[in-house]
Parts: C-alpha cells; sequence; structure tokens
C-alpha cells in the first residue's frame, strides 16, 4: 500500500494507519521519531486528519510542522 | 370591507401553510469514536440540550464505535460499555464499520443485540448462523419529517472490512454503491434520505456523483475533521477526526417534501466540563473494572530483566500467529519486572499499552537482519528482542553503531540469507525499521497486547528466569 506524503512516496503494510507513514517518512528522512507530534497533517482537500486514520482511505496527505504557515 | 377582511385572512392562512411546509430535521452525529468513553458524559450533556431544543433530534454514529481503549475492547462482553453509553446517550442507528468485526461475528451479533438502536449496512449480509440483524435501511419519523437512513462500511481490496479475515468468515460483502443504490425508492417513501457512510471521505465525494437521490452523507472511517459539512456535487457530507473530539449537528431545512438547506456545525465535546452525571458514574463503573485484575496466568519464577519480558511477548507473538520467529522493539517493553504469582489484565495492558497491532511479514534472512538493524537505529540505538531464534549482535563501543547480526535458530544454526520466513512483529516496529523488502506485511488485525494476553491464558503457568536471546559480542 502506497500513500505519498509531501512529495515522498512511503510503502506501508496494509492496515497501517497515517502515524505509521509518517514514522517511516521520518525515518527515510532520519529524522526524529519525536517530531511525529510535531506535525499537522492534512488529505488533499486541506482537511485535518489525525494520526490514527487509515492509510488506505488517502493516496496522498501532507504535512507540515505545527504553526508553520 | 368584508372583501378586504377574508382577502387578509385568506393571506395569513396561506402564510401558516407555508410555515407549516417548512420544518428543520436536526441531526447530532458522531463518527470513529473508538471507544473514546471518557468523552461520552459530554456527548450525553450535548444530546441532552439539543434535544431540549428539538425533541426530535436524530443521533447517528457513522461506525467504529469500538476499538481504542482497552476498558472497552476487553471487557467481558468485549465492547459493551460502548454499546451501553450509546444506549443512554439515545442514538438512533449506527453503521458498521470496520472495526465493529473486531469483535467477531458472535461478539458483533450480541453487541447488536444489546443495543436500543438498529444496526445499519447495506452492503453487509450475514449468515444466518450468526443471528446477526443488521438492516440495510430504517425509517424515522422525526416531528412529521420522515427521514430514510442508510448504512454501508467500505471494503478493502481483499473485498471484506479491514479486520481480522477470521472475523468475517460467512458474512457476504457487496460493493457499496450498488448496495446503495438498489435503496434507491426511498426517495418516493421519505422527505430526507440520509446515508450513514463507513466509506471515507473521498469515497463520499465520489459517491456524491452518482447518489442525487441522497441528501446527506454522515460520513466516517477516513478521520477527516470538516468545518460542519460541505457541499459536493449537489450532497452534504459530514464528517469529524477521531475519538470523539468534536460531533456534528446538522440542520435539515425540509419545504414541501424536499430538502431545500442544509447547515452543520462542529461542536467540541474534548474539553468543556459539563457533562451528563448519569453517564459519567457509568463510565465511572466502567473503568473500575475487575475484569482488569483478572489472572492470565501464574507467574513461576520472577522477571527481573527488560529481556525476560521482551521474549515472554515474542513467544506470543509467534505462539499465537503460528510466525517462524519474532522480534519486538525494546522501547516497547515497558517494565522489567514481575514478582511470582498472578499475571493479570492489568499487567499485560501496562507491559504493552500502545495499542500496537501486530504484523505479519514474509522475509528472507537477509532482509529479517537488514530490518532488525533498521529497528535498533531509530529505537534509541538498542537491539530489538527476539522470538524463535537468537542474536548476536557487535556494536561499536565508541559510536554505538550496530556492525554486524548473526541470527541463529533454535538449534544454533544460522537463518538461510535466502530461505522466506515468516515474520510477526508490531506496527510501531514495522514503521520505524525502514529496511528494503519485498513484502510490506499485512496488519493481521489483533493489537499485540491481545497475543501477550492469549498466550498467557493458554500457558497457564510461565517462567522465564534467566532467559537470555541476546548476545552482544565485544569488539
Amino acid at each position: 500500500m502506497r500513500l505519498k506524503i509531501n512529495r515522498v512516496i512511503v510503502e506501508v503494510f496494509e492496515g497501517a494507519e497515517v502515524r505509521h507513514a509518517l514514522l517511516m517518512y521520518l525515518a527515510r528522512r532520519r529524522m526524529s521519531m519525536k517530531l511525529i507530534n510535531q506535525l499537522t497533517v492534512c488529505d488533499v482537500w486541506g482537511h485535518e486528519i489525525d494520526l490514527d486514520a487509515p492509510v488506505s482511505e488517502h493516496k496522498e496527505i501532507r504535512i507540515k510542522f505545527k504553526g508553520k504557515k | 370591507m368584508r372583501k378586504m377582511v377574508l382577502s387578509a385572512l385568506a393571506a395569513m392562512m396561506a402564510l401558516t401553510v407555508s410555515a407549516q411546509e417548512r420544518r428543520e430535521l436536526h441531526i447530532l452525529s458522531t463518527n470513529d469514536m473508538h471507544a473514546a468513553i471518557e468523552c461520552m458524559p459530554r456527548l450525553g450533556f450535548v444530546a441532552d440540550s439539543l434535544r431540549a431544543l428539538y425533541p426530535d433530534l436524530l443521533i447517528l454514529s457513522a461506525g467504529d464505535n469500538r476499538s481504542g481503549e482497552p476498558l472497552n475492547d476487553m471487557y467481558e462482553i468485549p465492547a459493551y460499555p460502548m454499546v451501553s453509553l450509546m444506549n443512554i446517550v439515545g442514538f438512533h442507528a449506527t453503521t458498521l464499520g470496520n472495526h465493529e468485526f473486531d469483535s467477531g461475528q458472535r461478539g458483533l451479533a450480541k453487541l447488536i443485540d444489546m443495543s436500543a438502536f438498529p444496526t445499519l449496512c447495506a452492503n453487509v449480509h450475514p449468515d444466518s448462523k450468526w443471528d446477526m440483524h443488521v438492516k440495510p435501511y430504517q425509517l424515522f419519523d422525526c416531528g412529521g419529517i420522515t427521514v430514510g437512513v442508510i448504512g454501508a462500511v467500505a471494503l478493502s481490496p481483499l473485498g471484506i472490512p479491514e479486520s481480522h479475515p477470521d472475523n468475517t468468515v460467512d458474512i457476504r460483502f457487496t460493493e457499496p454503491l450498488a448496495a446503495i443504490q438498489e435503496l434507491r425508492w426511498l426517495r418516493e417513501k421519505c422527505d430526507v434520505v440520509v446515508l450513514l457512510s463507513h466509506l471515507g471521505f473521498e469515497t463520499d465525494v465520489q459517491f456524491s456523483k452518482e447518489l442525487p437521490w441522497v441528501d446527506i452523507i454522515v460520513g466516517g472511517h477516513s478521520h477527516t475533521q470538516l468545518k460542519g459539512g460541505e457541499m459536493h456535487n449537489g450532497l452534504f457530507i459530514t464528517q469529524n477526526t477521531n475519538r470523539l473530539k468534536r460531533a456534528t449537528h446538522s440542520t435539515v431545512i425540509v419545504e414541501d417534501g424536499k430538502v431545500v438547506k442544509c447547515m452543520a456545525e462542529n461542536i467540541e465535546i474534548r474539553g468543556p466540563k459539563n457533562e451528563n452525571k448519569v453517564i459519567a458514574e457509568l463510565v465511572r463503573y466502567f473503568s473500575e473494572n475487575p475484569a482488569f485484575h483478572r489472572v492470565l496466568a501464574q507467574v513461576d519464577t520472577p522477571f527481573e530483566t527488560y529481556e525476560e519480558l521482551g521474549c515472554l511477548m515474542c513467544d506470543a507473538y509467534i505462539a499465537e500467529s503460528k510466525a517462524d520467529v519474532s522480534f519486538q522493539n525494546a522501547g516497547g517493553v515497558r517494565y522489567d519486572k514481575h514478582a511470582t504469582g498472578g499475571f493479570t489484565v492489568s499487567d499485560v495492558l501496562r507491559l504493552d499499552p500502545f495499542q500496537n497491532e501486530a504484523v505479519e511479514l514474509t522475509l528472507t534472512g537477509k532482509e529479517l537482519v537488514d530490518m532488525m538493524s533498521k529497528c535498533y537505529d531509530n529505537d534509541n540505538r538498542v537491539f530489538p528482542y527476539v522470538g524463535g531464534m537468537t542474536a548476536e549482535y557487535t556494536i561499536d563501543p565508541e559510536t554505538r553503531a550496530l556492525k554486524g547480526i548473526v541470527l541463529l535458530d533454535k538449534d544454533g544454526k544460522k537463518l538461510s540469507q535466502k530461505k522466506n520466513y515468516k515474520v510477526v512483529t508490531n506496527s510501531y516496529t514495522v514503521a520505524i525499521s525502514n529496511s528494503k523488502r519485498k513484502d510490506a506485511g499485512r496488519g493481521i488485525g489483533r493489537i499485540t497486547a491481545q497475543l501477550v494476553m492469549d498466550y498467557l491464558e493458554h500457558q497457564g503457568h510461565v517462567s522465564y528466569q534467566g532467559v537470555k536471546r541476546l548476545t552482544e559480542i565485544k569488539q
């Protein structure tokens, strides 16, 4: 199952939640796992989604650090 | 003069009729509550307040009422607390979310029977042997407005909802859109048609093109936070993020039997203090559940290290999922001591509190080594615990970088680099172990804490004193 996070495609296990995809994204970018709590996650429409959301319902998400415009 | 009075009266009567024909339907909706029982007293208060204003308030849930809180999910009758609380809040209907199937067929049938509201899902057809009372739709009379509510749940590429496949055996699932379209005739019978959807926001938007005869989609599944609701292709869609952060109050205006306007607002559930005191007391009762002190197994010798408890967890993964080998990130083992005596449900939930799902992967020996190496790098450079094998690993004493791993089977032979092994670990470990592998893995629909509980119950007695499967080779 693939998910595009900003411009990066990550492959996650079936049944994964958005948090797992973000952890993979952070690991791939060699960033601290703790940063996951500082991210705002939105779908392609710009709606906020939470970390427990199922990846299967999102083909693409956008992330940014909280407070950053 | 008489003519004037008569015409004025006629005009007033016309106005009255017109006013009578303009009616409002009020809906309070939730989705993906995931057993946030701590929020139910506040939701009860919101429902009571709205009901005082609008006696014909319709209260709906778009599914995934359970899974996410051990107090609920591991109750003696799993997920009964949420059903009980929803009964008191006064829910009129729920659809099935994929997580409702986590109860298993018999568990779900029992919960539906205990619900004071119907379970609606048009694309789910349980075999009669389950005695599972799922209806495709239900009509409600809300102060003279006839409301038809249809339910639907999303299916994975396997054609079943995302839950453990065992939980969906002998239940037939059909494509949601086709199942909904079969109920098109409801348009003629109803003033308002509501689709209670556990399909996800994107699917709701896609379906909106095909469902001009539906008035409003009360959505769930993708945990999408909308600002009230949105109009897509003439169809009004609502949804909130999960665990009852917010609920939605929708107002549907009906004139001459037709919906002319939909509006919605979010209501904050987490935070504000007003709550329904009866529900609060019931939540307190469920929170002091004696079932959490239930002894699963006797500990014959004390656990004295993280590794001993990590080995217990890894053995549970293998035994309960029939894997060849398993591993567990060290940071996921939350205490290192357990005295002799009873190992309780509460002890397991303290040991493994993260609600991580168990994930199964088919990996070659080389892929397994690579994955464990990445797990080490991203889990504070602590080597993961293992089951079904032992591990020898070399660490650079200065940089703490991992220099090499040798995995040995139970007979002390090296694991083959090329052979495939069925590996089970937890979802967090899979996510942080970003190695190259052909199989991305699949969740088995059970949390790892549940596997540990099942294992302890099956074992009856456990003794791990002195068990050591990791050897650090000094350079």
